[in-house]
């Protein structure tokens, strides 16, 4: 398990790693399962990074990610021909709405430099844009632990029965990925604002508390 | 609500009976003797302007047999689907074997924007005017929340162009689903009670609404029903159980089930679904695997006005340690 990112919680305890090698089994049969043909899509690799085969749950269902900004085109279109320029910089042709705000992050620390239509783990392994959730966990693995119990992100479907997994992406930018504040709903309205005289008033000022 | 509101709502309503522990059993009663028009000819006497008959006279919920429970489903079924034009399907499902819910609302996420508040609303049919929220999301400065939360600080008006805003701290509140609950302890008909899986609920045709429930609820959860509910039928959620989401008649007192419809089905409540940074979580207490154990073990939480002892099963915690 690799390093943690998210702060002063420290690394995972012994026992979850034990747990997650236990796990791993079963949890390979069921990434076959649920990422059949994605992993049929996936390239050759030389080694099965652990994080990768961690499936949240059994009865879990990983939500595809949101799709991707209207302006997507395949990355190899442009970057198959050009070699890839490592030097980290504000990047001016094509990607200058990719402000990067995330800790001090470059593209490649995720983008593939060789195979621009993948993501890639810190020991190269590749990983499909679809399955970017496994590039995040790799270093917020605290993050994963939550995740995989429900308690960070978000499950929907079933507290008992099939549950559905939102990826990270669907709530973070991979570029920016603090939470984008948004407009709430309409206020409850105050107590004088409500036709009906004083018993209204009552009923609302006890509930504002 | 002053103390003379309380008195002229609750008068008629308790009909001639005054002590506290006036069933509505010895109500019926006194009202037999006086006779059924006198009694819907009380002005005040809420319950009596929207007069269903069958549904006043009915048992407690708790006392029907497997037949009559099956009989009155059928018929609340055909009242609401002829009333809102769509086949409505009414349930009573009971309390799963070994269960017992729990609520967690990760308070170190919640951006306060009010999505759950409205989810509940579309659920659970709450009447849009006069308008009920079982939700009521609190804004306190970030500052005095480090000092400890005192709920009559919140202010539910906020309304800023976005949240969250910079120092704020927002704190949802519904039904907390007490162990010992005080609301049900004061309820002088029975009409309201913890069920086996820990969901206090309100049986709204016994319910006399005369609103002890409320005075006794430290957390403001339950609210009445002053006007004819007013659900327009398009927006009706047709999938109700019978103490839970049926609409509620004018003069009751309604609160949060724990979507009681969906989450006895093993469905998440619409909270849960709707909030878009994923701070609400809910499931089985006695389950070691379930989310809310996890979080429960894992993370720092505590229950609103724990000096109470009232043994809420709505636990808030913080998922993470960063504060924003
Ligand atoms: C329309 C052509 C085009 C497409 C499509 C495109 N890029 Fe680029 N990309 C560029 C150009 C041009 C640059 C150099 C920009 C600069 O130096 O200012 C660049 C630079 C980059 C860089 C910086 C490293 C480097 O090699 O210069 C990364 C990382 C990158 N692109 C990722 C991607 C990814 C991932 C995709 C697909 C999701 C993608 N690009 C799609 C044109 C494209
Ligand atoms: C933290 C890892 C990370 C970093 C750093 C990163 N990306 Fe990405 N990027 C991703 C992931 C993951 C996706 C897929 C997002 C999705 O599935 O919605 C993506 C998608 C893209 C896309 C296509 C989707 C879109 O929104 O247009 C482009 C183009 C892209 N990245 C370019 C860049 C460039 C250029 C940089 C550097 C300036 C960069 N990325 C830095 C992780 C990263
Ligand atoms: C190569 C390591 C790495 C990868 C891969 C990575 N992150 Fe991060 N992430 C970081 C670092 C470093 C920080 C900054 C931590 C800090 O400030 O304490 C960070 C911060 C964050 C934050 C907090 C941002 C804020 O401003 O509060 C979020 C959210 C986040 N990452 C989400 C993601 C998601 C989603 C992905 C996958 C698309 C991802 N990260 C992939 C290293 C990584
Ligand atoms: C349902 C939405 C949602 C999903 C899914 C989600 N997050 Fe988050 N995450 C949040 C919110 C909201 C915050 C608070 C961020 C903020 O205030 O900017 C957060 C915060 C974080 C942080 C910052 C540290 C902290 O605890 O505040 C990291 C790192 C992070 N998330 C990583 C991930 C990773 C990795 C995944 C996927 C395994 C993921 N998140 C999935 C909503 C989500």
């Amino acid at each position: 398990m690799s390093s943690d990112q998210t702060g002063p919680e420290g690394p995972s305890p012994p026992s979850y790693q034990l747990a997650t090698w236990v796990l791993l089994g079963t949890a390979v049969v069921l990434v076959v399962s649920l990422f059949g043909v994605r992993l049929e899509q996936r390239p050759e690799t030389t080694r099965d990074y652990p994080v990768r085969a961690q499936v949240p749950d059994a009865l879990a269902v990983l939500m595809p990610a949101p799709p991707m900004s209207d302006e997507y085109m395949p990355c190899s279109d442009c970057h198959a021909e050009e070699p890839a320029n490592r030097t980290p910089r504000e990047l001016e042709d094509d990607h200058d709405d990719k402000k990067l705000a995330h800790g001090d992050l470059w593209c490649l620390h995720c983008h593939s430099a060789d195979q621009r239509d993948y993501l890639h783990l810190a020991d190269d392994t590749l990983v499909p844009f679809e399955n970017s959730w496994q590039l995040c966990t790799q270093c917020h693995a605290k993050k994963l632990r939550d995740w995989r119990a429900g308690v960070h992100g978000k499950r929907t479907g079933h507290w008992r029965g099939e549950k559905e997994y939102r990826t990270c992406v669907a709530c973070h930018d991979p570029h920016s990925p603090a939470f984008k504040p948004i407009a709430p709903k309409p206020r409850p309205r105050r107590p004088e604002e409500i036709a009906g005289g004083s018993s209204a008033i009552g009923e609302h000022a006890h509930d504002g508390l | 609500m002053t103390a003379s509101d309380r008195d002229r709502e609750a008068k008629p309503s308790t009909g001639g009976s005054e002590s506290a522990d006036a069933s509505r059993r010895g109500f019926l009663k006194g009202a037999a003797t006086i006779g059924v028009g006198a009694l819907s000819g009380v002005p005040t006497a809420a319950k009596a302007l929207e007069f269903d008959i069958e549904d006043f006279f009915r048992k407690n919920f708790r006392e029907l047999s497997d037949e009559e429970l099956e009989a009155v489903l059928r018929r609340v079924e055909e009242k609401y689907s002829n009333r809102y034009g769509k086949q409505v399907t009414v349930s009573a499902n009971g309390p799963m074997e070994g269960v017992v819910f729990g609520y967690g609302l990760d308070v170190s996420r919640c951006v306060g924007c009010r999505q759950c508040v409205y989810a509940c609303v579309d659920e659970n049919n709450q009447s849009r005017d006069p308008e009920i929220h079982w939700i009521r999301v609190l804004e306190f400065e970030r500052e005095a929340v480090l000092r400890g939360i005192n709920l009559e600080d919140g202010n539910p008006y906020y309304e800023p162009d976005q949240v969250p805003q910079e120092g704020k701290f927002y704190l949802p509140v519904a039904c907390q689903h007490c162990e010992d609950s005080p609301c049900s302890q004061v309820c002088p008909t029975g009409a309201t009670w913890q069920e086996p899986d820990g969901i206090v609920v309100i049986d709204y045709d016994w319910c006399i609404g005369c609103r002890y429930c409320m005075a006794a609820c430290p957390y403001g959860a339950r609210h009445f029903n002053w006007g004819e509910p007013n659900v327009p039928a398009e927006e009706i959620n047709p999938n109700m159980h019978i103490i839970g989401n049926t609409p509620r008649p004018r003069g009751v007192v309604e609160k949060c089930t724990f979507c009681i419809q969906r989450t006895r089905e093993g469905r998440y409540p619409a909270c849960v679904e709707a909030c878009p940074v994923g701070a609400r979580k809910f499931g089985n207490l006695l389950d070691p695997e379930s989310e809310i154990r996890y979080l429960m073990e894992n993370k720092r939480t505590f229950v609103l006005k724990s000096e109470l002892e009232t043994k809420p099963k709505f636990f808030y915690f913080y998922g993470s340690s960063v504060t924003r």
